[in-house]
């Protein structure tokens, strides 16, 4: 612990600690340029130079250590004297003419003016060059601007572990360049803006998102950073994509989000102020026009005295029937043909804001969608879904009811809709896209250590975990900056194990990447066990003293031979072996997994596989040894854990406890009975065949494009009694709604959202919401007071006392301790706890305190590739889009990335098939199918095919087999057996899509 | 004097005594001529007992600094678990030094001799020969050298049969002068762009692949066996009786318009005057020396006066205001254009500089902008000003100090002759250099 003296202040800090961070511990205020927080110290930049007694030369306080007893002047003559030369030395390059006068506008210029240094240059030396992204629609640089400070290279490819981005040239002559010949695209971008954030000049920056130009009016096709309109003020959210929590700051100017900057990286946020694409530039659907201003009610709902009918002979077009609309049914629209998809990134469109045309005109909702509906005051519609609720309650029972929740939501919104559905209601019908994503782990966990969530943190990971084994889980695309921390862990040399059917990029950067058959994990997961028992690598001490049933899974794994695991999965016996001797022997193993688990037909059983491997090495609950179901949605968590799933209330307390029932309903004022003793209906058994559902109330959530076999959940959707629905946008799901309810955007309320590794953050209100659209707090009390159940909250912060007061590991969680913080993660037992990074470390929560080994067997997806259908279709996500696209298909930024569907396919199976990079296919299944274009790419592996759930026009769910999990409900997206075949070239009309405008009936 | 004229009997030919002789390039040839005994003593040795030896025979780097080997060498703390590295450093693209070329092209064995003593003493397993990537010759020989001696079991996994591992490599570079600066080449070897490094840490704490390292020149090293065979006595008597500090020979390599130019092996002290009168045969007929600049290429440019009285040893040099450097000598006569020849060099290091820091960067460039300018006949007043402005900017406040050998000959020229670089500014005439064919 050297003691020094900076500017003759006293100071100790930490041994090796240099001594700008010395000076920086005291507030004294070093200039620095090249040196940025937490990126590799370069020193090259000189400007942090500073006089320590007794050297004649002047020292770079970034990359001194601080000694003790040493003695700094920060401000010297000499120090001061070489900062002004160092200045004046870059104006010399630098447009100094662009400096405002008196003023500056960036860190340089502000050093420029800190240090009197004359803005004037001889011009001997010509202006900074560099490679210049001129087309690119979301990233552009100036390089006239840079300084070579080269922070951005450090950025790219030190936080973001790409390398995008370098120093070419030497000399005069050297300069920022991408990639090999200045194409982003070849060089691997991602768009994630981290060289915006650090760039000190801002010669690279973001093109305005579109807001202010639509606010404009004008089209902008070059723009400098220099035109960026200054905010009005900043405000601080919680990011509304994957559930990595990223906190990003929006910048607000005539209370329009204008742009969203990265919080400082040396604050805690779980992201350190990172970002990915969609974070950074993917928020601007906020604003989009298609965004919902009004409540609307279908055409022929007629309101007489206080009573709505339904007058089918009113509702504006026979044709439409009950619950039609001008428009083409999903899987209608799946064999259209598509605008083709840029193949050459150079030079083919859709590549630049002028080729592309904004986003703003090609509005994924076409204006017609709205026909079937008229604008409804908030009484008429509020009345209208109180009045049918109550009445389909009446009429035939609570169970006829039920809800869906959503991700996206907050806490206390989702905490207030459940509330209403069990209190008011009286029905445990009350679930969420949870179902879709990780149930089968949730149910897995229940199981064996009756818990679910994650029981680490990512930063362990990041920091700690020797090895790293991640499954199904496409980590660098589906949660960025998640993934870019695991590739920093790998470069610090912990050792990752990727198992994957594709070759993704982690899995092209893991020590041993097990390329299973999708399905097949339970077979490898046993086989690894098999092979770590027959090592004697188990934790013996582990397994004997906090675990259950380890002679069951001695005998199941028996005979999963690594052979055997080989057979059936097709990962060589020794990769199974290696994969497995590596984990067991850690020390501190982490085990992340995502949809590629527990989608499947057997996902619980494949979770439960993975479980097994977990206890038997004892990787849980030590620091570093992290168990981490990756999050999809930034608020799923959150949602179950406010209780919208049908078995449990708050913290998974279950609903068939007298005890617990009484807890809540005497908290809410209502009648132990109003809520029922059995669970609930989930999301796969509300919608479908048999369901006695005739009333439901969707809030966020597009089921019918999320939902597998998308024909069958849009006719059933149709033929509900009463649908209403909350959200952003006329959905898919919502064009068939009753009452539509416009809601508010993340960006547009205050609450909390969970994120993948317990933590909760709160997100704040930038601005208003458009037109007439309503927090969806104040919409769910509203209805809950209209629905008879006293709910008399004014605002977030008050919910979340009462969710406090009746969840035992958030109790003591409120709005005042979060705000400004990174959030805390739960458990937080009461008001001065400060969280809990990782969980388990003495025992788990079940009866005993041990965990359970639950011994699986593998059994073969529902739907395996035969004759007819020979090809094995995978689906998930893409880098640029969310779900079901609903926000990200509305942001310039992400549209421009990405617009069309794509089906990845090997480029053996095209040659085989006759098809190129580009070209339409038809891929069918048994159920459906749908034309797309075809993205040769040898992360597939033959015969299988990966398409995106992003796109209503070429729905992947269409395609999925509904085949259900037996203790999760989760069904199979992950497995089904298509063909592929060549489609017929069509002709496309300028501008058309190829849309029919038919007209659909009842 | 060196290859093909005969040595001048004032030479003391120690490393330049085979330079003309093909057979002394061939393993049989070299251990006829005595080779590889002093590899053989050595391994026979305690490392510490060998630093002794180079420690007391007071042998300083001949890269340029001039740091004493020996020391450097004591640097690297044995048994502390951690790979060694030597690297010599053959990067030789100072202008004016050729010195290294010489040696690597007829007496490459004696290199590799000197590198794999040194390894052995330092605790390294492995050594890196780092060429420059212009010397295709020497490359060759270095590489035929180095595959004789690899399958004799000089080098290699069981070197000279004693079980003890010293792998000898020769990477090549690519044409860049910055990768002879001690850490650059470190990371040129490692594969990364040939940036020097923030020092500390030093490579004998985190050299190459963050191991501890020790650099040195081909001439250094070359030295080494010399030592061995001979006693660090022998070696510390070629100096001058009142100057201790500098010991044994140096090779020069005298270039410019002169006489004899070549390379010269010369004992440390020898008086400069006549050495470059005498043995290097002076100014070429009709004309008059006007300045040299002693030790390559980064080293202040001296006149006449200075040189007159000037000794060739490291603290001779420094008297006259100058330094040893490399001893690549490069002689300037009343026919050139001081302030074009100062110009030439600062466009090599604006065309060298590795661009990180700012002063350089961008000081280099500016600097040479202003000089041409002034050689082009549009200079003006403040231009001297501002040229030694920026000198002042670029000096001593850089990673490495390119920046500052940049600085040192348009500083040094301009204490020594501004009256050229005013004329060509007041007079505004072009001045025409006559062409010298030499
Ligand atoms: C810009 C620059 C270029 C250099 N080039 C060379 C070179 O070409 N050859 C060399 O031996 N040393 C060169 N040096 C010196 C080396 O950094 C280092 O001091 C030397 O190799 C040490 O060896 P020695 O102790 O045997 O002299 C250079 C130094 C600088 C700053």
């Amino acid at each position: 612990m050297p003691k020094l003296f900076v500017d003759e202040r006293e100071v100790t800090v930490p041994d090796g600690a240099t001594i700008l961070d010395a000076a920086r511990s005291i507030d004294v205020p070093v200039p620095t340029l090249c040196w940025y927080p937490k990126l590799p110290v370069v020193g090259n930049c000189r400007i942090c130079l500073v006089s320590v007694e007794g050297n004649p030369k002047l020292v770079p306080a970034c990359a001194t250590q601080a000694a003790d007893g040493m003695k700094v002047t920060t401000e010297s003559a000499a120090a001061v004297r070489s900062r002004q030369g160092v200045l004046s030395l870059l104006l010399e390059r630098y447009p100094v003419e662009q400096i405002p006068e008196g003023s500056s506008r960036n860190e340089f210029e502000e050093y420029v003016r800190r240090y009197n240094v004359p803005t004037t240059r001889s011009r001997e030396l010509p202006l900074r060059t560099g490679d210049e992204r001129r087309e690119d629609p979301i990233i552009q640089h100036d390089m006239s601007t840079c300084i070579l400070c080269t922070r951005c290279v450090r950025a790219c490819a030190d936080i973001q572990v790409v390398g995008v981005l370098d120093v070419a040239h030497r000399g005069e002559f050297a300069q920022i360049v991408v990639g090999a010949d200045g194409n982003p695209e070849h060089a691997s971008c991602t768009w994630c803006g981290e060289c915006v954030r650090v760039c000190p000049t801002g010669a690279i920056h973001d093109i305005i998102p579109m807001a202010v130009r639509a606010a404009s009016g004008e089209m902008v096709e070059r723009m400098r950073s220099r035109d960026m309109p200054s905010p009005d003020r900043t405000v601080r959210a919680v990011c509304p994509y994957c559930g990595v929590g990223c906190q990003i700051d929006l910048q607000v100017r005539d209370e329009k989000v204008i742009h969203v900057k990265s919080p400082w990286i040396e604050e805690e946020t779980p992201n350190e102020g990172s970002t990915c694409v969609k974070g950074r530039f993917g928020t601007d659907f906020i604003q989009h026009r298609d965004r919902l201003k009004t409540p609307m009610i279908r055409r022929g709902w007629i309101r007489q005295g206080d009573t709505w009918s339904y007058d089918a002979s009113r509702n504006g077009d026979e044709r439409w029937g009950r619950r039609g609309g001008p428009w083409d049914l999903v899987a209608e629209e799946g064999v259209t043909a598509k605008r083709r998809p840029r193949t050459n990134p150079l030079r083919t469109n859709p590549t630049g804001p002028s080729t592309l045309g904004d986003p703003q005109d090609r509005v994924a909702i076409p204006d017609d969608w709205y026909e079937p509906f008229r604008e409804a005051t908030w009484e008429e519609a509020m009345s209208l879904t109180a009045q049918e609720l109550t009445r389909i309650r009446d009429t035939y029972s609570p169970e006829a009811l039920a809800v869906f929740q959503s991700a996206k939501c907050t806490n206390e919104e989702n905490y207030l809709l459940q509330r209403l559905f069990r209190g008011g209601i009286g029905t445990n019908n009350v679930d969420h896209c949870t179902r879709l994503c990780h149930s089968s782990s949730v149910a897995a966990m229940q199981r064996a250590m009756n818990t679910s969530a994650a029981s680490g943190s990512m930063r362990e990971v990041e920091h700690e975990s020797d090895v790293i084994f991640i499954l199904g889980a496409n980590t660098t695309e589906s949660h960025p900056v998640f993934g870019a921390a695991i590739k920093r862990a790998v470069r610090r040399g912990a050792t990752l194990i990727v198992c994957d059917p594709r070759r993704i990029e982690l899995a092209a950067r893991a020590r041993i990447h097990l390329q299973a058959m999708p399905g097949t994990d339970v077979a490898v997961m046993n086989g690894m066990v098999h092979h770590i028992l027959a090592m004697g690598l188990e934790a013996k001490e582990f397994i004997a003293e906090r675990t259950h049933d380890f002679d069951r899974l001695r005998d199941a794994v028996q005979p999963y031979t690594p052979e055997r695991a080989e057979q059936i999965s097709g990962v060589p016996a020794s990769l199974i072996r290696q994969a497995a001797e590596a984990y067991a022997r850690g020390p501190r193993s982490s085990t992340l997994w995502a949809m590629g688990l527990s989608q499947h037909s057997t996902g619980t059983d494949i979770v439960a596989s993975l479980l097994n491997l977990i206890l038997v090495t004892g990787s849980i609950g030590r620091w570093g040894a992290a168990m981490i179901p990756i999050r999809g949605q930034n608020n799923v968590q959150g949602a179950s854990d406010v209780g919208a799933i049908p078995m449990f209330y708050t913290d998974y307390q279950t609903v068939t406890s007298p005890e617990i029932r009484h807890k809540f309903t005497s908290t809410w004022g209502v009648p132990d009975e109003r809520v029922p003793l059995t669970p609930g209906l989930k999301v796969t058994q509300i919608v479908g065949a048999g369901s006695p559902v005739r009333g439901m109330y969707i809030m966020g959530e597009n089921p019918i494009l999320s939902d597998p076999d998308v024909s069958h959940a849009e006719q059933w959707f149709r033929s509900l009694e009463f649908l209403a629905v909350h959200d952003l946008f006329l959905t898919e799901t919502a064009r068939y709604a009753d009452v539509v309810l416009p809601g508010a955007s993340f960006a547009e309320k205050d609450g909390t959202f969970v994120n993948t590794e317990r933590r909760i953050q709160l997100t704040r209100k930038a601005i208003d919401p458009p037109g007439q659209a309503r927090q969806d707090l104040d919409i769910v009390i509203e209805l809950s007071n209209r629905i008879g159940l006293p709910t008399p909250f004014e605002n977030a912060a008050q919910v979340m006392e009462e969710i406090a007061k009746v969840t035992p590991s958030w109790r003591g969680v409120s709005h005042a301790r979060l705000d400004g913080t990174g959030g805390l993660q739960y458990p937080v037992d009461s008001p001065t706890h400060m969280g809990t990074a990782f969980l388990f470390d003495k025992g788990f929560p079940t009866e005993d305190g041990k965990a359970r080994f639950v011994a699986v067997e593998f059994l073969p997806a529902a739907e395996l590739p035969d004759d007819e259908f020979p090809f094995l279709l995978n689906t998930g996500r893409q880098m640029y889009h969310w779900h079901t696209g609903t926000m990200t298909r509305r942001s310039f930024a992400l549209d421009a990335r990405e617009s069309t569907p794509t089906v990845e396919l090997n480029p053996a199976d095209a040659l085989t098939l006759g098809v190129h990079e580009g070209e339409d296919v038809v891929v069918a299944s048994r159920r459906a199918e749908v034309r797309i274009a075809v993205r040769l790419s040898k992360r597939v592996a033959r015969r299988q095919v990966f398409i995106p759930m992003h796109y209503r026009e070429a729905a992947a769910n269409l395609l999925t087999n509904p085949v259900l999990d037996p203790y999760a409900h989760i069904p199979e997206f992950k497995v089904c057996a298509v063909s592929v075949k060549r489609a017929e070239p069509v002709q496309l009309d300028a501008g058309a899509q190829g849309r029919s405008v038919a007209v659909q009936g009842d | 004097m060196g290859y093909p004229y005969k040595p001048h009997a004032s030479e003391t030919l120690v490393l330049s005594t085979h330079f003309g002789d093909p057979e002394a390039r061939t393993l049989k040839g070299w251990k006829d001529r005595g080779g590889y005994r002093a590899l053989e003593t050595a391994l026979g040795m305690d490392p510490a007992a060998i630093i002794g030896v180079i420690k007391e025979s007071g042998l300083r780097g001949r890269g340029g600094a001039g740091f004493p080997t020996g020391l450097k060498w004591s640097f690297m703390k044995p048994d502390d678990g951690k790979p060694h590295y030597l690297c010599c450093n053959a990067d030789e693209s100072e202008p004016g030094t050729f010195k290294d070329r010489e040696i690597m092209r007829w007496t490459p064995h004696a290199l590799i001799e000197g590198c794999a003593i040194g390894a052995y003493a330092i605790g390294a397993e492995t050594c890196y020969i780092y060429i420059r990537g212009e010397f295709t010759e020497p490359l060759q020989r270095m590489e035929d050298a180095l595959a004789e001696a690899r399958a004799a079991g000089i080098v290699g996994r069981n070197a000279m049969g004693t079980g003890k591992t010293i792998n000898v490599w020769v990477h090549k570079g690519a044409g860049a002068y910055i990768c002879g600066e001690e850490t650059a080449l470190m990371n040129s070897i490692e594969g990364k762009r040939g940036n020097p490094r923030i020092k500390p840490p030093f490579p004998a704490v985190a050299g190459v692949f963050g191991m501890p390292t020790t650099i040195n020149n081909v001439e250094t090293l070359t030295a080494v066996p010399h030592i061995l065979n001979q006693g660090g006595a022998w070696y510390k008597n070629f100096a001058r009786s009142d100057n201790p500090k500098s010991t044994g020979t140096k090779l020069w390599s005298v270039c410019g318009n002169i006489a004899r130019p070549g390379n010269y092996e010369m004992v440390m002290g020898f008086p400069f005057g006549e050495f470059l009168r005498d043995i290097c045969g002076g100014a070429l007929p009709g004309r008059e020396l006007r300045a040299i600049i002693p030790g390559g290429s980064s080293v202040p440019i001296i006149n006449m006066e200075e040189a007159d009285r000037a000794l060739m040893d490291y603290e001779g040099m420094a008297a006259v205001g100058t330094m040893l450097g490399s001893a690549g000598c490069i002689v300037i006569d009343n026919a050139q254009s001081i302030p074009r020849q100062v110009a030439r060099l600062a466009r090599f290091y604006a065309h060298e500089s590795c661009a990180q820091c700012t002063q350089c960067r961008e000081g280099t460039a500016w600097t040479t902008k202003i000089l041409e300018r002034i050689v082009a006949g549009n200079g003006t007043a403040e231009d001297l000003d501002t040229l030694l402005d920026v000198a002042d900017d670029m000096t001593g406040k850089t990673i490495c100090v390119l920046s500052d050998s940049c600085a040192v000959p348009v500083v040094s020229a301009l204490q020594r002759f501004r009256g050229d670089f005013e004329a060509l500014i007041t007079k505004k005439t072009v001045h025409t250099v006559p062409v010298v064919v030499s």
